[in-house]
């Protein structure tokens, strides 16, 4: 055999293990897209959105207060973290760029990003829960907030690292004091960026059950109120799932849909803004 | 020196200049020149004589890093510019600066050039679009840019973009203008374009000009300043540099014996 052939044939099994290993992670993402799909779409109807749950065993009612709950819970987590994301990045990588404390910072998110999210559950559970008494959608938003947090915070420093020195140099030769610097040049050429790391963030988070577990909890009833225990989607999908009613199950299924969708959204929006930007 | 500058023709004086990088790095030692009123410095040297340090020490550039140092004095129009008391954003107001790099800023080529403007209060429509027009077509930029004063800087060329950053400087009408090896990262005809542009500038504002490039310095500068290991060798006007330089360190580089 030449070298050529044995080089042919080497390059050929490479190719089919990696289509091979490519194809069985996209079957199950399909696989489970699809089944979300089918079954979510059966499920939907107009009482989803509309209607609070009815009792448990009787047909009918909706998810309103989870609708609600998640969105309530999920805005607030932003409002929290998205504000303490940018600017903590944003000290790591303009006012304390390069010392150890920055490194120090940097290093700890980057571990943050990977815990568990139901240690980061019950430590706000100990945290919020417990000296309260009772369970609260505050806490649930601050629960996700610490999530988005190390995301947001990372993302930014990588962006705001990315905008060369010089350009900063050049507006500081313009006679620009720093905060202006930042404001009006840096964020401008890291902002795509920046929004890109915020809505993925969002959709990270959107999808997290367990922290909402130990914080929120969950409500059968409507409520604005983000001092008592909040419905979610994510933790309503875990217990209609878990639940004996078929009306829960096609309830949970159509929740899934949902979220599923949102987040797919906000991501595809993540995307199509680099895409727009960097074209 | 042999040849005096008349007083009142004098733009910045340098006197006993002492400049500590990170406060022990003795970058450069005891400089003494004067940069006459419009016209155009020089100044050259090999790599790392500190001719970039001594042009940064204008608009107090090296004051962005902690620990840099200076010492002696630097008189810009009678009044020095290291005392501690210097407003750093008032001085790089009347000392503008173009960098080896284009450095465009993330926004359209109208907000580019509005920038210093509106650092400045200037927050009037009209007047903002009037000053945008005057110095681009004041950096020969107008025509190439006019139809496009609302895309991003980005789009224009690399020496287009180095027009653009020069007509940002001068829309606030600087005193003096310092340019940090302008035309390295530029082709030939762009660079052509930008040493041109330099002698129409040169009946406003004073400039001086960092370049590694030896013919350059010959072509455009009206006084050149031979630079070595942090020390001013030779300061004189441009011609005497090339053809009858008086040290011997000078001679040899002109001549490409090293560097």
């Amino acid at each position: 055999m030449t070298r050529e052939q044995q080089r042919k044939i080497e390059g050929g099994i490479a190719l089919t293990f990696s289509t091979l290993a490519a194809l069985l992670g996209l079957f199950w993402l399909v696989f489970i897209l699809g089944d979300v799909l089918v079954h979510g779409i059966k499920a939907l109807n107009p009482s989803l959105f509309l209607n609070d749950p009815s009792p448990p065993g009787t047909e009918g009612g909706g998810l309103r207060n989870a609708f609600i709950g998640q969105m309530l819970i999920t805005l607030c987590a932003t409002l929290i973290g998205v504000p303490v994301g940018v600017l903590g990045g944003t000290f790591l990588a303009e006012y304390a760029r390069g010392t150890k404390i920055a490194r120090v910072i940097s290093v700890l998110a980057d571990i943050m990003v990977s815990v568990p999210s139901i240690v980061i559950g019950t430590f706000i559970y100990a945290a919020l829960v417990i000296p309260i008494g009772h369970f609260n959608g505050w806490a649930g938003a601050v629960a996700l907030s610490v999530i988005m947090i190390p995301v947001v915070l990372r993302t930014t420093e990588d962006m705001l690292s990315l905008v060369s020195w010089t350009v900063r140099e050049a507006a500081f030769a313009l006679g620009a004091p720093y905060y202006k610097v930042i404001t009006q040049v840096v964020y401008r050429g890291a902002a795509t960026g920046i929004l890109t790391g915020i809505l993925l963030s969002i959709a990270r988070v959107a999808g997290e059950t367990a922290p909402l577990l130990f914080t929120s909890f969950n409500n059968s009833f409507f409520s604005w109120d983000m001092n008592r225990p909040m419905a979610s989607l994510t933790v309503t999908i875990f217990q209609y799932a878990m639940g004996p009613y078929d009306d829960w199950h096609k309830q949970a299924w159509a929740a899934a849909f949902v979220i599923t969708i949102f987040i797919l959204m906000l991501t595809i929006l993540g995307r199509l803004i680099i895409k727009w930007r960097y074209s | 020196m042999e040849v005096q500058l008349v007083a009142d023709r004098i733009e910045l004086e340098v006197k006993g200049l002492d400049f500590y990088y990170s406060g022990n790095i003795h970058a450069l030692k005891n400089i003494n020149l004067s940069i006459a009123k419009n016209n155009v410095t020089a100044l050259i040297g090999p790599s790392g004589c500190g001719k970039t340090t001594l042009l940064r020490c204008f608009n107090r550039m090296h004051d962005l890093y902690p620990k840099n140092r200076y010492e002696g004095e630097i008189s810009f129009n009678g009044v020095n510019t290291l005392a501690p008391e210097t407003d750093h954003i008032k001085l790089r107001s009347r000392i503008g600066m173009v960098f080896q790099k284009p450095t465009p800023f993330p926004m359209t080529i109208f907000d580019n050039i509005a920038y210093g403007l509106k650092l400045r209060g200037i927050k009037k429509r009209s007047e903002l679009a009037e000053r945008v027009e005057k110095a681009l077509t004041h950096a020969a930029l107008w025509d190439e840019a006019k139809d496009k004063l609302h895309a991003s800087a980005y789009d224009l060329s690399g020496g287009q973009q180095q027009r653009l950053v020069i007509a940002r400087a001068l829309a606030v009408e600087p005193e003096v203008l310092l340019f940090d090896e302008p035309t390295s990262a530029l082709d030939p005809i762009s660079t052509a374009k930008i040493e041109d542009l330099v002698g129409i500038l040169k009946k406003e504002i004073t400039i001086i000009i960092v370049t590694h490039n030896m013919q350059q310095a010959a072509r455009i500068s009206d006084w050149t300043g031979f630079m070595m290991l942090g020390e001013l060798i030779e300061f004189d006007r441009t011609d005497k540099i090339f053809t009858a330089p008086s040290e011997k360190l000078t001679e040899d580089y002109v001549t490409g014996r090293f560097g």
